[in-house]
Order: C-alpha cells, then sequence, then structure tokens
C-alpha cells in the first residue's frame, strides 16, 4: 500500500509542477535550436503569470487569461530577438535584461493585484470514471487541467517537427551552420525571429498556467526563480523534446520527494539533488560517445551576418 | 536592413574608447528618457526625479557611501568575470563562489584558533580559496568532459546556497542567535574595518582596484594573458599553436572564482558580520556582475567605471524607495530598460552612421 | 590613475566629514510627529510586511498629527543606509523596523542617532532610545489547533513551517498542544519550506503533507498558497497574518490575524505625549497577545470561527478534565475568554507538557518563562516531521 501512495503522489505531482518546466523548456529548445540563447524566460514566464491572471480577473475566463499570458512572452521575447538577431547583440546579457525588465514591469504592474483570489480558475478535468482505475486512474485523471495534457501532447508533435520535417531540418541547420543555411536559400533572421517567438509563446503560456490554473493568484516573483531552471533543463534535455520531457517531470519528482522524504533526510541535501543530479547525469553522458551525437548546435550564442565572420 | 538613401552606413574599421563611452551615454540617456514614462505615470516629473536620484546617489554623503559600498562586490566579481569572457568561459555561477568564500572566511572567522592580526588575511585567503576552488569544478567539468559551462555554474549557485542554508541552520548555528538563523557575530578581530560612520569595508575596495589592475596587466601584458586571449578569440588557432585550452580554462576559473570569493568575503565580514541566509548575503551581485562585465568590454580596468556605474544605479534604487516614494520595482525596470538600450547602442559602435548632407 | 586615485581621497574625506557631524533632532512632544517604517518585504505580499503598512494607515488615520514616510524590500545589512536617509533627509523622529533581521543594524543606528527613538520588531535588544515589540500568535494557534483536532477525520494535521526558528516553533507547538488536548492520537505532520515567502514551495510542501494523508492545514508563509492547495483538495485550513477566508470561504475555518496598530497607535500615542522619549526606552518591550488586542483569532475580521463549520464543531463533544463534557466549539470560545480577559486564567503551555522525547518539559501547575517562550527549540509530543536543532 505504501508504495503506491509514494507513487501516486509523485507522478500527480510531477505532472502538475512539472507542466511549467515543459512547456517553457520545449519552447527554449526550439529557440536554442535555431541558434538563440534566450536567458530571459523568467521575465517571460513572469509577465505571462501576471497578464495571464489580470486578463482571467477580468473576462472571468481563465483561457483568454492563458491566450493573452502566450501572447504576451511572445511579444517580450521579441524585443530579444530585435536585440539578439537584428541588433546582433551579446545574447546572454539580452536575456538577463529582459528577466530584469520583465521582473520589474511585473513588479511594478502587479502591486494591486496581490491577495486576490482568482475566482474563475481553470478547473480540473473530470474524467468520471478513468479515476478510478487503480493507481493510474489518481495518478493521471484525477485532479488535473487540460493544460497539462496539452503540454504532454506537444513533445511528440514538437520532436516530429524538429527531426523530421523540412522545418525542422531548417531550424537546425541554422543553428548548427548558418553560413550554409543561408546559402541554401533559406532566411536565417527568419527562422531564429520564429523560433524566439515560440520560446516566448510557451513561456509565456507556461507564466499563465502558475497564476490561473497552478495556484490561481498574483504574487510579485511567484515564478521563484523557475526560469533558471528551465535554461538548466534545456540543455540536460540536450536539445531534444522527449529528453525535455523526462528532464522536467525528473525534476518536478524530486522537488517532491524533496519535501516528502523531510523527516528522514535533510530538506538542504534533497533540495539540492535536482542540481546535482543535472551535473550528475551530463557528466555520465559524457563519459560515452553520446557525446559527440548530442552537443549543443553549433552556432548557439552567435550573431550571423551575411558575408561575415 | 537597407537605410534610406540620404544615411550612410558603414563599418568602423575600430572601435576607439571615445566612441564606446560617447554611444554609452547616449544610450543610458535614451533610456533615462524611456524611463520618464514610469515615472510620468506615477505624477512625478522625470526631470526631478532624476536630479533626485542622481543627487542622492551621488551628491549626498549617505548615497555616495552607499554607491561605493555596493561597488566593492560588483568590482571584484566583475574583474574576474572579464577575465573568464576573455576565454569566453560563460561564468553564471560567481554567485556560488561569492557564498562559497563567505563560508571558507565564516569558517576561519570562527572556529580556527589563531592570533588576532592573523585573522583578516587568513580569511581573505580562505576566501579566495573557497570561491576558486568551487569554479574549479566547472573548470574540470568543462576541460575534461567538455560539459556546458552555463549549466554547471548555475546548477553550483543552488548547491552553495543550499549548503549555506544547512550551516546557518544546523552546525553553525550561532548560541547567540537565539534560535535564529544566523551564526554568532564574528569576533573584533574578523570585522573587516570600515570608514567610519559609513559601511564601505575599505580593505576590500583596495583589493579590489588592484585586482582590476593586475587582472589588466595580466591579460594584455602576459604570456599567459596572450594564450587566454587567443583561447577566446580563435580556439582553432589556440589548438595549431599548442596552446592547452584547458590549462586556460582552469587559470580563468580559479581566478574569476577566487575574486568571487574575495567579494564573499567582503560581504560576510564587512558588511553583515556573521553569515546569513544566501539570499541576504550575495543579493544578486553575482549575476548584476555579468552586466557590469560586459559593459566593460571585458577589459578589467573599465570594470572600474562600470562597476561604479552599477552601484550607483542600486544606490539610486534606495531614492527612488526613500525620497520618491515609488514602488522599488522600478528600479529593475530602469535596469532593463539601461541595459536594453546600451545592447542596442552596441550596432552604434559597429558601425557608423552619417548623413549624407555632409561633403566626404 | 593617480588623478582618480585622489578623487577618491577627496571623497572619503568628504563623507566622513559629512556623515560624523550629523544627528537626528530630537522629537518635542505635542508636535508634528515624523515616523519612518522599514519594511523587509512589499507591501503587497499579503503578509507580514502588508500587515504592519495596513496598521501604520490606521495610525495615520486616528493620528492627524502624525506623518509617515515607508521603504520597502529592505535588504539585512542595507537597513543602515536607509535609517540614515530617514533620519538626516527626511527628518523623522521615530524608525519602526519591522524585521528580526535588522536588529543590529537598527541597534547601530540608535547609537548612532541617541536623540531619534527606534522601535524594533521581534527582537531582544533594547537601548535607552531603542525598543521592542511583538505581537504573538501562540495563543491563537492553540485555538486552531483545538479545531483542528476536533475536524480531522484522518488523524494527521499538517503545518508548513517557513524557517526552524524559535517563533515557529512556538507556534507549531501551541498548535500541536491543542490538538492533542481535543484528539490524544492526533499528530502534526511538519515540512520546512525554508523560506518566509515561496509560493511553489508551500504548494508543494502541502502536496507532500496530503499524500501523507493530512487533512487540515497550518502554515507559517506570507501568501494564501496553502489555502488555496489545501481547498483544492477539500481540506480545510487556517489563515496566516492576513485574513484569508476571501481565498476560500468554503474551507478557511479560522486562523490568525495580526493587529500591529494596537501596538503602534500605543507607542505612537506615548510618544507625542511625553511618556516615551529616547532615554527612557531600554525597558520597554511589548509582548502583545490577545489580552491586549495585538492578535486576533479567525480568518476574517471578527469571525472566529467559520460560520459554515459552526455546527460540525458544536455537534463535537469531549470531556474536559475541568469543565466537564463540553462541545469543541464551546471549549474554544471559553480558552479565547479565558485568555483575553484581563488576569489571564489560562495558557496553552499550562503543564505537564511533554516533548516528543517523553521529556517533561513543563512542570505540571507551571507555565512557560518569557524567555523559555522565545528560545524554544523543543518539539512537543505529537509532532512528526524534521525539527533541526532539536535539543
Amino acid at each position: 500500500m505504501e508504495w503506491q501512495n509514494w507513487a501516486i503522489s509523485t507522478v500527480s505531482f510531477m505532472l502538475s509542477y512539472g507542466t511549467p518546466l515543459l512547456l517553457a523548456t520545449l519552447g527554449e529548445i526550439y529557440a536554442e535550436r535555431a541558434g538563440v540563447l534566450n536567458l530571459g524566460i523568467e521575465g517571460m514566464m513572469i509577465m505571462g503569470a501576471y497578464t495571464g491572471f489580470v486578463t482571467a480577473y477580468v473576462t472571468h475566463s481563465p483561457w483568454t487569461g492563458l491566450a493573452v499570458a502566450a501572447a504576451v512572452g511572445c511579444a517580450f521575447s521579441l524585443i530579444h530577438a530585435f536585440a539578439s538577431i537584428t541588433l546582433r547583440a551579446n545574447q546572454v546579457v539580452s536575456g538577463l535584461a529582459l528577466t530584469l525588465f520583465g521582473l520589474g514591469l511585473s513588479g511594478v504592474l502587479g502591486r494591486s493585484w496581490g491577495g486576490r483570489p482568482l475566482p474563475n480558475a481553470l478547473q480540473s478535468i473530470n474524467f468520471g470514471a478513468l479515476a478510478d482505475i487503480p493507481i493510474l486512474g489518481p495518478m493521471l485523471f484525477e485532479g488535473h487541467v487540460a493544460v497539462e495534457y496539452i503540454a504532454i501532447l506537444l513533445v511528440p508533435i514538437m520532436w516530429f517537427i524538429l527531426f523530421k520535417t523540412r522545418v525542422g531540418i531548417a531550424i537546425r541547420s541554422v543553428g548548427e551552420d548558418p553560413a550554409t543555411a543561408d546559402s541554401l536559400g533559406i532566411s536565417v533572421k527568419k527562422v531564429r525571429y520564429l523560433c524566439v517567438a515560440i520560446g516566448g509563446l510557451l513561456a509565456g503560456a507556461a507564466g499563465g498556467y502558475l497564476s490561473v490554473a497552478y495556484r490561481p493568484a498574483w504574487t510579485e516573483g511567484m515564478t521563484g526563480g523557475m526560469g533558471w531552471i528551465v535554461i538548466a533543463l534545456t540543455i540536460f534535455a540536450f536539445w531534444n523534446p522527449v529528453m525535455g520531457m523526462l528532464g522536467s517531470y525528473l525534476f518536478a519528482a524530486l522537488y517532491h520527494l524533496s519535501f516528502r522524504l523531510q523527516p528522514w533526510v535533510s530538506p538542504e541535501i534533497l533540495q539540492s539533488l535536482p542540481y546535482l543530479f543535472a551535473i550528475l547525469v551530463l557528466v555520465f553522458i559524457a563519459q560515452g560517445s553520446l557525446r559527440k551525437r548530442m552537443g549543443s548546435p553549433a552556432a548557439l550564442t552567435l550573431p550571423y551576418t551575411r558575408g561575415e565572420e | 536592413m537597407r537605410a534610406p538613401s540620404w544615411i550612410h552606413i558603414e563599418r568602423r574599421p575600430s572601435r576607439s574608447a571615445w566612441t564606446v563611452f560617447y554611444v554609452s551615454l547616449l544610450a543610458i540617456a535614451g533610456a533615462l528618457v524611456a524611463a520618464s514614462i514610469f515615472f510620468k505615470a506615477y505624477g512625478v516629473s522625470p526631470l526631478h526625479a532624476y536630479r533626485l536620484i542622481i543627487t542622492g546617489a551621488l551628491g549626498s554623503s549617505i548615497g555616495l557611501a552607499e554607491t561605493v559600498r555596493r561597488t566593492i562586490p560588483l568590482l571584484l566579481i566583475g574583474v574576474g568575470l572579464t577575465v573568464a569572457f576573455r576565454a569566453v568561459f560563460w561564468n553564471i555561477g560567481a554567485e556560488g563562489q561569492l557564498l562559497v568564500g563567505a563560508i571558507a572566511a565564516t569558517g576561519v572567522a570562527l572556529f580556527v584558533p589563531m592570533p588576532d592580526a592573523l585573522r583578516l588575511p587568513a580569511m581573505f585567503l580562505a576566501g579566495f580559496a573557497g570561491g576558486a576552488a568551487w569554479a574549479l569544478i566547472p573548470a574540470l567539468l568543462k576541460a575534461q568532459l567538455g560539459i556546458n559551462d552555463v549549466i554547471s555554474t548555475l546548477m553550483l549557485n543552488y548547491v552553495a546556497a543550499f549548503i549555506v542554508q544547512w550551516l546557518i541552520l544546523g552546525p553553525w548555528k550561532g548560541p547567540t542567535a537565539r534560535g535564529f538563523a544566523y551564526t554568532d557575530k564574528f569576533p573584533a578581530s574578523a570585522l573587516i574595518p570600515r570608514i567610519p560612520g559609513t559601511t564601505i569595508h575599505w580593505p576590500t575596495l583596495i583589493l579590489g582596484v588592484l585586482a582590476a589592475v593586475l587582472a589588466y596587466v595580466w591579460v594584455m601584458r602576459t604570456r599567459q594573458g596572450f594564450e587566454i586571449r587567443v583561447v577566446g578569440e580563435n580556439p582553432n588557432a589556440a589548438h595549431y599553436a599548442g596552446i592547452s585550452q584547458s590549462k586556460v580554462i582552469i587559470m580563468v576559473m580559479l581566478v574569476s572564482g577566487g575574486l568571487a570569493g574575495l567579494a564573499g568575503v567582503g560581504e560576510v565580514a564587512g558588511i553583515q558580520h556573521k553569515l546569513l541566509d544566501a539570499g541576504k548575503l550575495s543579493l544578486g551581485y553575482g549575476y548584476t556582475a555579468i552586466i557590469v562585465a560586459w559593459l566593460a568590454r571585458r577589459n578589467p580596468l573599465a570594470v572600474l567605471i562600470t562597476s561604479f556605474l552599477f552601484g550607483a544605479i542600486m544606490a539610486g534604487g534606495d531614492v527612488i524607495k526613500v525620497s520618491l516614494g515609488l514602488p522599488f520595482q522600478l528600479v529593475n525596470v530602469f535596469n532593463g530598460l539601461i541595459l536594453f538600450f546600451l545592447i542596442g547602442s552596441e550596432i552604434l559602435m559597429k558601425y557608423k552612421v552619417s548623413f549624407a548632407w555632409r561633403k566626404r | 590613475m593617480n588623478k582618480r586615485l585622489l578623487v577618491l581621497i577627496g571623497l572619503v574625506l568628504l563623507l566622513m566629514g559629512g556623515v560624523l557631524s550629523a544627528t537626528g533632532e530630537e522629537y518635542v512632544p505635542g508636535n508634528p510627529l515624523k515616523v519612518g517604517f522599514v519594511y523587509v518585504g512589499p507591501v503587497t505580499d499579503y503578509g507580514w510586511t502588508a500587515a504592519h503598512d495596513q496598521a501604520r494607515e490606521v495610525c495615520v488615520e486616528a493620528y492627524p498629527w502624525l506623518d509617515t514616510v515607508i521603504v520597502e524590500t529592505v535588504e539585512e545589512g542595507a537597513e543602515a543606509a536607509v535609517i540614515d536617509r530617514l533620519v538626516l533627509e527626511e527628518e523623522c523622529q521615530v524608525i519602526i523596523t519591522c524585521s528580526f533581521g535588522f536588529i543590529w543594524g537598527t541597534q547601530e543606528a540608535a547609537l548612532r542617532y541617541p536623540d531619534t527613538i527606534f522601535f524594533h520588531c521581534s527582537g531582544f535588544l533594547r537601548e535607552p532610545n531603542m525598543a521592542t515589540y511583538m505581537a504573538d500568535f501562540y495563543q491563537i494557534y492553540y485555538l486552531n489547533g483545538l479545531i483542528a483536532g476536533a475536524l480531522t477525520e484522518t488523524n494527521k494535521l499538517g503545518y508548513i513551517g517557513a524557517v526552524p526558528i524559535p517563533e515557529v516553533k512556538r507556534h507549531i507547538g501551541a498548535f500541536a498542544l491543542g490538538v492533542r488536548a481535543v484528539n490524544p492520537v492526533a499528530e502534526v505532520h511538519v515540512r520546512w519550506i525554508n523560506a518566509w515567502v515561496d509560493e511553489v514551495g508551500a504548494a508543494a510542501a502541502t502536496q507532500a503533507l496530503i499524500a501523507e494523508g493530512c487533512d487540515g492545514f497550518a502554515f507559517t508563509e506570507d501568501t494564501a498558497t496553502v489555502v488555496q492547495v489545501a481547498a483544492d483538495n477539500g481540506f480545510f485550513s487556517f489563515g496566516h497574518y492576513s485574513p484569508m477566508y476571501v481565498f476560500s470561504p468554503e474551507y478557511c475555518v479560522s486562523g490568525q490575524i495580526a493587529h500591529w496598530e494596537a501596538i503602534y497607535l500605543d507607542f505612537i500615542g506615548k510618544v507625542y505625549s511625553g511618556e516615551y522619549n529616547a532615554r527612557n526606552l531600554k525597558n520597554v518591550d511589548y509582548w502583545w497577545l490577545l489580552q491586549e488586542g495585538g492578535v486576533e483569532a479567525g480568518c476574517d475580521p471578527g469571525m472566529v470561527i467559520n460560520p459554515a463549520w459552526e455546527d460540525e464543531l458544536k455537534a463535537a463533544m469531549i470531556v474536559d478534565p475541568m469543565m466537564g463534557t463540553i462541545s469543541v466549539y464551546d471549549l474554544v470560545m471559553t480558552r479565547l475568554q479565558q485568555m483575553s480577559n484581563p488576569g489571564i486564567t489560562f495558557d496553552p503551555f499550562l503543564g505537564p507538557v511533554y516533548d516528543r522525547n517523553q521529556t517533561l518539559r513543563v512542570p505540571a501547575g507551571c507555565i512557560l518563562s518569557f524567555d523559555e517562550l522565545t528560545t524554544m527549540q523543543w518539539a512537543v509530543d505529537g509532532i512528526v516531521g524534521s525539527w533541526p536543532d532539536e535539543p
């Protein structure tokens, strides 16, 4: 009986807490595959959380809130895209600036919105009889909102696009060798803008999920550093959507366990585990020949100009 | 991008320090203009606000003291980061290195018996060693296994914070702290002297200035510095020249981490006088310093100016809070805007814009 | 380099001259008073700082001669410069620092500005011009515990604790004593999040406790996350610090509400009248509880118990050694009276009280002294979970 309880609670939590991580990671994977590092995820997420909450509050519709959150995240990411692609600025600094700006702006705008619960939060889906299936029922079909399932569905779709379609090849080639891609007629600029926008869209949606479904309220800084974890998860996933899913859920599971196991293991040790784990897995993989095939996109963080090196 | 025919855009052949300075100034002015929207929204005249901020941060003794106090860790870490960035090693882990330096200094301050006169120097040495050791981990991971520097340095920040947490709640919790999450207050021999009436711990400041000068000389004038720069600018050429990339990475990270560790000593022994919660100790200096280092165009000497600038901005944040009564989150908006404008101005440094009506 | 060095030295001299010679003004009773508030967080946090700021507003409304300045989100270690500004530039005659972490900074400032009055929250250092104050919840947590013990069906209550310091341990202890008074087999499961504000952590800790089987929750954290997560899963909870009834009218049963204004009105009033000045504060320490009106039981002002839960509590009968058979509802109200009326006749830590290692901590008929309360490290019997620094 005991292990079932542990399994159910862990997987259930994994799904709800892992979803924003997963959404944002999928987006950042695309951006980085095209060669653009976006450290502004935290800023996009928090702006998504704020605008999503306010919209949902005012329009009484959580889905409108989510849509607006995604749109705002996208708009924000375009600032970074403009700076790093068109102006060829340093991507690390541009991303950091975006995070600063997003955190500050959401704090300023959100000042009078704290302390109000969202009346029409996104409701969890009632699967009826499915929830009665032993073990799997409570794990997967109880207390989860639609966004969590959408996130899971996105994984194979985005994997397929990235690895099995021409669009995906274009994206990856822009990230590996923009000069060659350019000479083959692919618009490096367009592809990069598109991927950064996708990243922003998903990061904004992740933030919106937090304030509209996961914890239907607004508090300044409510993303709590999730954006930085996403950056790590992207690398941990070796820029592969499927690995991204595994990484997000693994991180969520470890986080949950760090609380459950607290009476027996020091909380600091447990809470640092996910971070150590990330490094350990990288070390493990680096030992093998997998390293060659799973390296970062070669042109990551390098701006591209035609006819220039 | 096609510009109208009356504007000429051509690449600058080189970049003089004056260009950088003027363009940066222009960018900051642009940011201030953009930020004035926010001041207007709160019914505060932007000019009045800026005047207050500048005089508040630089024109009063309190403000100047605050500016200098914030400059110290930014200076130390910033210099270290310029060195790391020269080798294109993205050290996002300065926060963690600062913390480990602080831990080492605390250990020496509270638990190692020694003659009083030696204590402070020992703390500085320990702090440098601690920060360097913490930076060695990601350096080795990259050098030996090719593991991405962004992720390894970032992850270790969290681990360092948890170690601090464990120490102050567990083995190092101070009996005199009445159960609160602090170590004991450091003994008098372990406190860095301050300028009276301020919180400026001047020995650390002097270390920072020294570090800037020494780092500049090291990177620009020595053989090792040459190797660092080649590895950073042209890894292939470095490889052919037989320069060991591993050795360079380890060298720069030891220095970068060590300097961040010194900043940690300064914070813990100069400001707080005890070890406390990680977030209250490092205050995001490790991340702000990235911007400071970038702004200095990886020139350790220029960090003297850029760290002072950001120290002033942070002190200006105090003015926003206290004198203007505006929400403090505006400071971040401010910082973000300044950064964006500076980023945008980068392009003006690569390209020269002139107008067609001027006969050439 | 040389020129820069000279400028630097010149500035330093300027600084020393500028700062060394400055002190604040002494206040003359009966004049308009300016008070500076130093906050550790934002006033929009709906927790600790919000409560202080609301209290401040009550004072400003009540006292027409009062003017205030606030500074939010001041980091520990940075309070010195902020206090300097408040005293020298804003000319505040009273400085109120609202966080334990400002303790040494406030003391140093008090020594630096002997004519300015300082008022420090939750600390233990005092000077002739520095007093301390605290409004503590432990009595109310006991009342919450009585309710929780009666309502739980799994006999497991959850407590999400911020940081394992004596204040929080005292609260959890009082809560557990209340639970056990009504339900001798129930347990209080504790999870620490090691932060005063951490929504994500609080939500995760609550989920973990739910998985453990807890069906009622109390907490110390500066947001209403726990209330929401508990309500989402159909479990009752106790609001903390600010009225959290609004976050779940269905599941928020009771809680604790801070009334810092009781203390502020009193202190500021006494400064205005001259009863307190910059020389006689060395022994002024406010430890205000229910009796003084510093705190209130409930999750909404004026509502000790959520009406939706009244019937259930009235139907829950227990046998009390002193009062015989009594409903939990009546027990809660009786205890509330006993602790609120002048001449307090009840204390949650009334002995015999054992810690969870079966050591007798409070002998029969005794209560804990102020010192013992404020340095409490042991865990009351019935508490389950990690307890750092357990003696």
